[in-house]
Formats: C-alpha cells, sequence, structure tokens
C-alpha cells in the first residue's frame, strides 16, 4: 500500500490529485518488488562488472560471454507469496515468469533450476503444500519443454507461513540476437502479444511486498494462473520473430503489469508511452485500471518498427498468437493511458519508474553469539548419528522431487540432477555448471558470515567437479525491512555476498530482492530465516569430462583435503541433536577457500581427479556417504587424526568448516597430487581406501550401505507418500 | 529419406528429433507444424511423432493431437506400408488415434517421471531393432502417462504376433517388477503394429544419441528407422 508520505510528494511532484489508473499505478510501481526502495542503495557493495559481463543487472535477464559467439543468460526470480496461498499455481507461475525474463532478451530458455523452503513435511499440510508446489513446477517446466538442471531445498519451521519458491532459468543467444528491453524510437509501435489479460494477478506485486496476514483477505486474485501450452506457443512464436530480427525492444508483463513494463521500456529508452487500453485483448477484466496492472501470465510487451509491422503480424496470426498494436512509442516522457479516446492517466516517467521516495530504514543489531561449544557431547553411537542426518528432511535423496522434473528435453543434459551440480552443453561446444546453495541456518545466526559461507558452498560444488566459477545470480528473501532486526539481516547479508564476490572475483549478474517474508500468525509474528538464495555458475575447460562424486574405484585413496576446526554450532548435526540451532556459525575463510580451489582445480586439469565431493552440510561424515551412496564402492578409513584443531571424531565426522574437500585419487596419481596441495601449502591426510566391499567402514564404527541408502532415499518419501 | 516431424501445439521434443536425425547421413527431417495438414505430409516417406504435451496434455494425452486433420493423413501413410514412429506423447497420439491397439494409463505413482531406464529389445526381428536383438540398451523416460495398458485379447495377439519390441528390465536385463517405471502390463515399453511398420514407445531415444548425453542405444533405433524407408 503507498504510504501518506509517498503520496504527499508524489502529488506535490505531479501538482495536481492523481486519478484512480494513475493512483494503481504508482501503487504497482513503487511497491518494494518493483522498486526495490529498500534494498536497491546496497546493491554497490556488489561485484557486478567484468569483462565478459555483456549485460549487467537491471533488464530481463543478465548476459554473460561464453566464447564463440554465445552469451549464457540467467534470470532468478521469487514467487513466494503466490505459493504460499497457492502453491500449484503460484510455483508454475514462478516457472514462465522467470522463462519470459530470459526470453525477453532475446536468449533461447535451455535450463531451469528450483530452490525451495518449506515448513517441515512431517506436518501433512507442509508435505500437501511441498507437492503441489512441485506439481506446479513440474506440470509447467516440463511442458514447456527446458530441462531442469538443478535445485536446492530446506526445511524448517520458520518457512511453514512463508514457503519460498525460488527460480532460475538459464539461457543462451548468439551475441548478434540480443534484444533490449528499450523504448529506443518514437512512432515505433507497441505490441501486446501472448494471452489475453484477465483478472488474475491484479495488484500482485503490492500483496508480494506485505506481510502476509490472518486478519487481511487477500483475494486470490492477487495470485497469477499460468497456462504451460500458452506459454510454448508464446516460446516457438517469439523465436520466430527473433528470428527474423523483427523486434526493436522487447519486455515480459510481469510484476506491475503493463504499467511496469511499458514504463519501463520508455524509461530506458528516455521516451515516453501512450497506450490505449481498450485495445488490450482481454478476457474477463473490464475495469481500465484492471488491465493497466494486471499481471496475467504469458503476455510480452514488444516495440516493432512501422516497416516491420506487417511481417510481425503475419508471424503472429499463423501462430494463433492473441495481439493487438496497442500504442506508440513518444518523445514526450510521459505515460499516457488512454480508453475508449479518453486520456485516463498521463504520468511522468521518471516520477513513475523513477521518483520512488526512498524511504528511511533503520538497520538494527545482529544479536552476538557465542563458539561455546557447551551443548556437544559425543554421541554414544556414532553410526546411528549419522543415520539420523542421512535420513534428515535437509540432507536426504532429493530424487522424489526432481524426478518429477523432465531433465532431459532439449538434448543437452551432460550431468543429471544428483551430482554438486548440473552440467549442459552450450551451441559453442561448451559445458557449463549450474549449482545453487544457501544454508540459512548459517544465516539465521550471522547473516553476513553464513551468506558468504553458503556462496563458497557453491562454489566449491563448481570446483569439485573440475569448473571454474563465472557468474553469480541471487534471491535475496527476508522479513520485512520496516523492522530494525529484520532489515540488519538484510543488509548484513548483502555485505557478505559483496565480499564475496568481490574476493572470488566473481560478477553478480542476475537477482531479486523478496522481503516481507513474515506473516502474522495467530498474532504472532512469524519470519522466515534469512535466506540469500545463491546460484552459482561455472565453466569446463575445452574436453574436460565433468567429475562426479560417485566413488569409481576400487583400492584408490580417499583424500581430505584443508583443515578441520571444532565448528559444529549451526551444523546440521547440532540442528538434528538439539533440536535448534545457536552459537557462531563456522568461518569464512576466503584465503584458504581461495588456496583449495585452486589445489583441486589445478589437479582436475591434470586428471588426477577420479570423484571429488565437497564438505558441506553434515561435514565429512554425510560427503563421504554420498560419494558411497550412489556407487558401487565402500570405503575403509581410519579418522584418528585429520589436521586442525578437532579434538574428538565425532567433530572430526560433522564439523562443517568451510574449504574442504575430499578427492579419490588412485595409487599413480599421490605423487603428483600431493606436490599440488604442497605447493598450494595445504594441509590434507589420506583418510583410508574404497573397497569392493559396499560397507562404509570409518574405522571404529561400519554402517551397511545398504542400509543407508534405504534411509537416504526414503528421507522424503515417508512424508510426501 | 524425407522424414516428417510432426510439430503440434505443445509439442517440445521436435528440435530434438531434427537434431538426432541429422546425425544420421541418409535421413532428411523436415519440420511439419501439424496446421499444415495433409499438405504438410506430401513427401514424407517416414514419420516421427516427437514428445511433447500436445495442446497441453489438457484432456487425455494425445486425444486432442489425434482428432487432427494431419492424424488422417498419418494414418493413410502407415496403411501404405510407410514406418512411422511415435515417441512418448507421440505413442499416446498414435494409442488414441487407433494405429496401435492399448492405452497409456496415468503412471501408477500419479507423478510425472523423468529418469534413465533399461530395455530388454525382443529377440524377434522388427525393422526398427535390427541389430539390436536381445540386447539391453540404456535410455530416458519423461512422461506422466506411460503405463501401457490393453485388454488380455490384445495382451494374447501382441506377445503371439511377437508386436513387443521393448519391456522395462533392470541393468542385468531382467524383467522384474522394480525395473518397471510407471506400472505397464507386463513391463511393455513399446509396441508394434500388426503390420509392422508403426511403433510407439515411451522412452526416448532422441536423448540418448551422442556419448556425452550418456548413452548413444537411441540412436542405433532411430538409424534402423531410416534404413527402413525403402
Amino acid at each position: 500500500m503507498i504510504s501518506k508520505d509517498e503520496l504527499q510528494i508524489a502529488t506535490k511532484t505531479l501538482g495536481r490529485d492523481f486519478t484512480e489508473t494513475e493512483l494503481r499505478m504508482i501503487e504497482a510501481l513503487w511497491s518494494e518488488h518493483c522498486s526495490y526502495k529498500s534494498s536497491k542503495r546496497w546493491f554497490y557493495l556488489f561485484k557486478t562488472t567484468a569483462d565478459n559481463v555483456a549485460l549487467g543487472v537491471g533488464e530481463g535477464a543478465g548476459l554473460f560471454d561464453i566464447g564463440g559467439g554465445y552469451y549464457a543468460g540467467v534470470s532468478m526470480d521469487s514467487h513466494n507469496h503466490p505459493s504460499q496461498i497457492d502453491p500449484y499455481n503460484g510455483a508454475g507461475s514462478g516457472i514462465g515468469g522467470t522463462i519470459r525474463n530470459v526470453i525477453s532478451q532475446g536468449c533461447k530458455a535451455v535450463g531451469l533450476m528450483n530452490c525451495l523452503r518449506f515448513g517441515h513435511p512431517q506436518k501433512p499440510k507442509n508435505a500437501l503444500s511441498l507437492s503441489n508446489a512441485v506439481r506446479g513446477i513440474s506440470d509447467y517446466g516440463n511442458s514447456v519443454g527446458i530441462p531442469m538442471v538443478g535445485g536446492e531445498m530446506e526445511f524448517d519451521e520458520s518457512f511453514e507461513d512463508n514457503c519460498l519458491v525460488n527460480i532460475v532459468c538459464i539461457g543462451c543467444v548468439k551475441s548478434e540476437n540480443v534484444v533490449r528491453s528499450i523504448a529506443r524510437t518514437p512512432g515505433h509501435h507497441i505490441v501486446i502479444f501472448g494471452s489475453k489479460t484477465g483478472c488474475d494477478g491484479v495488484g500482485g506485486v503490492i500483496f508480494a511486498s506485505n506481510v502476509i496476514s490472518d486478519s487481511k483477505d487477500w483475494s486470490t486474485s492477487a495470485i497469477q494462473i499460468g497456462d504451460s501450452l500458452a506459454e510454448k506457443v508464446l516460446i516457438d512464436t517469439l523465436t520466430e520473430l527473433l528470428e527474423e530480427h523483427l523486434i526493436d525492444g522487447l519486455q515480459d508483463i510481469g510484476g506491475g503489469g503493463l504499467a511496469a513494463a511499458a514504463g519501463d521500456l520508455a524509461h530506458s529508452g528516455g521516451t515516453g508511452v501512450e497506450i490505449e487500453l481498450d485495445k488490450v485483448p482481454t478476457r474477463g477484466v473490464v475495469n481500465p485500471s484492471d488491465i493497466i496492472i494486471s499481471e496475467s501470465q504469458e503476455r510480452m510487451l514488444a516495440i516493432i518498427a512501422p516497416t516491420n509491422m506487417d511481417r510481425v503480424k503475419t508471424l503472429l496470426e499463423k501462430n494463433d498468437t492473441p495481439y493487438a498494436v496497442i500504442g506508440k512509442v513518444t518523445d514526450d516522457g510521459y505515460y499516457t493511458a488512454k480508453y475508449e479516446g479518453e486520456i485516463i492517466a498521463k504520468l511522468p516517467i521518471s516520477l513513475l519508474v523513477d521518483g520512488v521516495l526512498i524511504p528511511e530504514r533503520v538497520e538494527g543489531k545482529i544479536p552476538s553469539q557465542t563458539d561455546s561449544l557447551s551443548w556437544f557431547k559425543e554421541p554414544d553411537d556414532y553410526g546411528s548419528a549419522i543415520m539420523n542426518l542421512i535420513s534428515s528432511v535437509n540432507i536426504c535423496d532429493r530424487s522424489w522431487i526432481y524426478s518429477q522434473y523432465d531433465q532431459h528435453v532439449q538434448s543437452n543434459t551432460v550431468v543429471d540432477i544428483g551430482q554438486n551440480a548440473g552440467v549442459l552443453e552450450f551451441p559453442n561446444g561448451r559445458l557449463l555448471a549450474f549449482t545453487s546453495d544457501c544454508n540459512s541456518f548459517w544465516c539465521k545466526l550471522d547473516p553476513q558470515v553464513g551468506t558468504a559461507n553458503s556462496a563458497a558452498e557453491s562454489l566449491r560444488n563448481i570446483v569439485s567437479m573440475g569448473a571454474r566459477p563465472i557468474f553469480i545470480a541471487n534471491c535475496l528473501n527476508f522479513g520485512s525491512p520496516e523492522k530494525p532486526d529484520s532489515y540488519a539481516q538484510f543488509v548484513e547479508s548483502v555485505r557478505g555476498l559483496g565480499r564475496f564476490s568481490h574476493d572470488f572475483n566473481i560478477p553478480i549478474i542476475g537477482g531479486n530482492v523478496s522481503l516481507y517474508n513474515e506473516a502474522l500468525v495467530d498474532g504472532q509474528n512469524r519470519r522466515i530465516n534469512p535466506s540469500p538464495q545463491i546460484m552459482l555458475a561455472g565453466i569446463f575447460k575445452e574436453k574436460f569430462s565433468p567429475i562426479k562424486r560417485n566413488l569409481v574405484t576400487p583400492w584408490a585413496n580417499i583424500f581430505l583435503v584443508g583443515e578441520t576446526f571444532p565448528e559444529l554450532n549451526g551444523s546440521e548435526f547440532q540442528r538434528v541433536i538439539v533440536g535448534e540451532v545457536k552459537g557462531e556459525p563456522p568461518k569464512y575463510r576466503p584465503n584458504w577457500e581461495k588456496k583449495t580451489m585452486d589445489a583441486i582445480l589445478e589437479s582436475h586439469d591434470r586428471g588426477l581427479i577420479r570423484s571429488c565431493n565437497n564438505v558441506g552440510r553434515g561435514g565429512i561424515a554425510i560427503a563421504l556417504m554420498k560419494m558411497a551412496l550412489r556407487s558401487e564402492y565402500g570405503f575403509k578409513l581410519n579418522m584418528e587424526y585429520i589436521p586442525g584443531t578437532v579434538n574428538s571424531l565425532a567433530q572430526s565426522l560433522f564439523s562443517e568448516t568451510s574449504s574442504r574437500y575430499l578427492a579419490e585419487v588412485t595409487e599413480s596419481n599421490q605423487p603428483e597430487f600431493l606436490s599440488i596441495l604442497e605447493k598450494h601449502e595445504l594441509a590434507t591426510c589420506e583418510l583410508g581406501l574404497t573397497t569392493l566391499e559396499p560397507t562404509a567402514d570409518f574405522g571404529r564404527f561400519t554402517i551397511p550401505l545398504e542400509k543407508a541408502k534405504m534411509e537416504f532415499s526414503d528421507g522424503l518419501g515417508k512424508y510426501l507418500g | 529419406m524425407s522424414i516428417a516431424v510432426i510439430r503440434f501445439p505443445g509439442t517440445n521434443n521436435d528440435d530434438d528429433v531434427m537434431r538426432a536425425l541429422r546425425q544420421i547421413p541418409a535421413a532428411k527431417p523436415y519440420l511439419v507444424p501439424s496446421r499444415k495438414g495433409l499438405a504438410g505430409l506430401q513427401d514424407a516417406e517416414g514419420i516421427i511423432i516427437p514428445g511433447g504435451f500436445s495442446y497441453g496434455d489438457y484432456m487425455r494425452a494425445g486425444a486432442v493431437a489425434a482428432m487432427e486433420v494431419i492424424s488422417a493423413g498419418i494414418r493413410d501413410l502407415a496403411e501404405d506400408g510407410k514406418p512411422v514412429l511415435g515417441i512418448s506423447n507421440g505413442f499416446q497420439i498414435l494409442a488414441e488415434a487407433g494405429l496401435l491397439p492399448g492405452a497409456l494409463l496415468p503412471n501408477v505413482s500419479a507423478r510425472f517421471i523423468c529418469r534413465w531406464v533399461y530395455l530388454r529389445v525382443s529377440d524377434q526381428p522388427s525393422i526398427f531393432t535390427e541389430n539390436l536383438e536381445n540386447a539391453v540398451i540404456r535410455l530416458p523416460i519423461a512422461h506422466a502417462e506411460g503405463n501401457y495398458f490393453c485388454s488380455e485379447d490384445y495382451l494374447i495377439a501382441l506377445e503371439g504376433e511377437k508386436r513387443i519390441p521393448f519391456k522395462y528390465c533392470n541393468a542385468q536385463g531382467e524383467i522384474t517388477e522394480d525395473s518397471n517405471p510407471n506400472g505397464s502390463i507386463e513391463n511393455i515399453a513399446g509396441v508394434i503394429n500388426q503390420k509392422g511398420n508403426v511403433l510407439g514407445m515411451m522412452s526416448h531415444p532422441e536423448r540418448a544419441t551422442r556419448q556425452i548425453l550418456g548413452s548413444t542405444d537411441g540412436l542405433e533405433i532411430l538409424e534402423n528407422f531410416v534404413r527402413a524407408i525403402r
């Protein structure tokens, strides 16, 4: 809702009262979701430029030069509020919107990822929400023919009243085919095409910029309803229009509807727009001010030069795509909206898109945490502790979810979901890896360190497969910016991600901010764990085959690279044993992280590593188990001594210290591998050997892999059916 | 060898099939949007109906596409003896059109399933499985309605006439209940018509045509398809 102050400023600038339509336009564009009015001021902390960045944050998708005349594109978006109310349609239309961000730059959409956070599935209502969201993503994403290449999920009761559905879409475009979201030339036509405009999603961005409350009745018309067939036909039609270079400017009609889409096009072009709302093809919506802010799905807004108009019409008609020429680009700097010849809105673009009152926000203090491990005690039974972690909802097998997603359509999928990253082949012959991570428990305890370390974990995912990191996209999910403690979490998290991007010189080329993820439930305010979702892309050297984490040979050595400290606060071990996380989360150590990254990449380049895993959630124990669970082999280890300062077996097994890897190296490659580690001054130790027997032998105790596999694979299925 | 690759609104494996066929020197694939109707099939010496979600699968999968004019043209060419291959949604369309017996019901899990599966190739010769007799091949599946069902009579006929070229199996080639991904009767993964020139299969040969994708077993099936055009 627009505040009194905002209304006052806006009226003063305009010099007159607003019409109803104008007010609704301003309300949409000045919402947090559209204007980033609480968040934008911090983005200077991010590294956003690099030689290969062809298009940075700001339009539908960021573009990154991957060589051979091709750019990879990426967009990351959230559809949290809609998915909380209607998981099936909310999540499905989240997929649709993110795809359109990418195709609006002229890209072919080549991959999807989904990052989900829900309440614990042992409660039937959470399980139902999750399975409906997954079905929404599955039905929509599979139908439009874009492979799912990765994702991530986490469960915590803090997501029970505010689930998170973050979507990544990856694209690819030849450099000469890039389309920009700009209305450059006055006199050019403005064409809407795709689905007809309906009542769904009216005011969606305003809904998304407020706390969900049980006392306020959010009419479900704020939820967008997707139609995957319409999206597929839209994609096919757009491909034809792009092939013939008929489009001068293009924008997805997303949050803020036509008001935002046309406003943004004019804003980036320094032009104006004149729209005739009665020409917009509609279904069931009659009020012109609804038409202008409706967020109905599967619609695009294109700027077309008059000379191309006939050809564009021919192609749209051939494909049976609803369309209309609804206006033209002007040079007056105004957004003029007419209905049946009458002007119902005339706002300066500068006021509409740029004029938002930057609100004062107060950054509270993050409560300090202790490094005390007084809660910690050595478990009586290590085997059952590992089994508890293996079957924990935050670690167990996710195939119940991802087997519902088509991973192979388009025939470019080199590594399926279930590894450290998904890998796609691009048309220039290069392989790119995509991963995403966020440990919201670390972020809850220390948003800055937790965010930087979540990003570092994504980095290790990419590096363990042998790829070099190239770009980041992010989706920052937090509570209300109007509350100092919540705002502090956001700001600290941005600092963490900013640090990481500069420390590792990786540009951030796409992102989204979703605030107000808190809810009033029975008079109680319930806020999500701070969840900065980080997506990282990496590129492999030519001819390199991605390294998986499954053990591949018997009688090879398993090395632990990097030091381990007693960092169990914030760990999954603590969460499972104590029932909550507390204390200082594991430290962010960029220097060590860089050293281990360089050493692992150098070893990969020389072909020395057969399988490799990042040590992350659940520590060495879980990293090792994951290497064995999808392999035919087992291992036999001696864990009595590992480098660092841990002083018990459980600390060695479950510490979540960053910058560590596990590598399977055959006997003959050992000397060279060790010399590389020595060169980088890295501590390492040989944990033991891979074995033919399917047993996880940790020295002091053993776990039959068959049983572990069952626990692992049934972790979600036992709740979801 | 002109091969018409049919695209209904919502088909989404057409590019993959075109790309796979281009790897085969003798194949001359061309894309036919279904709205072209019979005219689109004029030069076709073989037809492939790729997977996807024709008309959104908003009704029974394949049901709307089977009613299109072009489907009548496909029937004519099939009766002429030209090879016809329906993959996934293409199989559903052929079954709905009555060109193949039986029906594809929702998976027993009631969920969409995407994964790699093993298929046991029948030891009986067919134009589609030349040189693959008795082999165990690996292909991906991706469907929500792939649970093949037919009446007892049909089943006896299919078995008797050796018209079941593929059955789901495990890595060792054993046809077990565990290896059946969708509940298909007798683990049936594909069926052939009486004449032997129309094949429907739920798994995707076009997605297993390059080593980098994890298998080239699908390429052999497509090569057989091209060879079958005479």
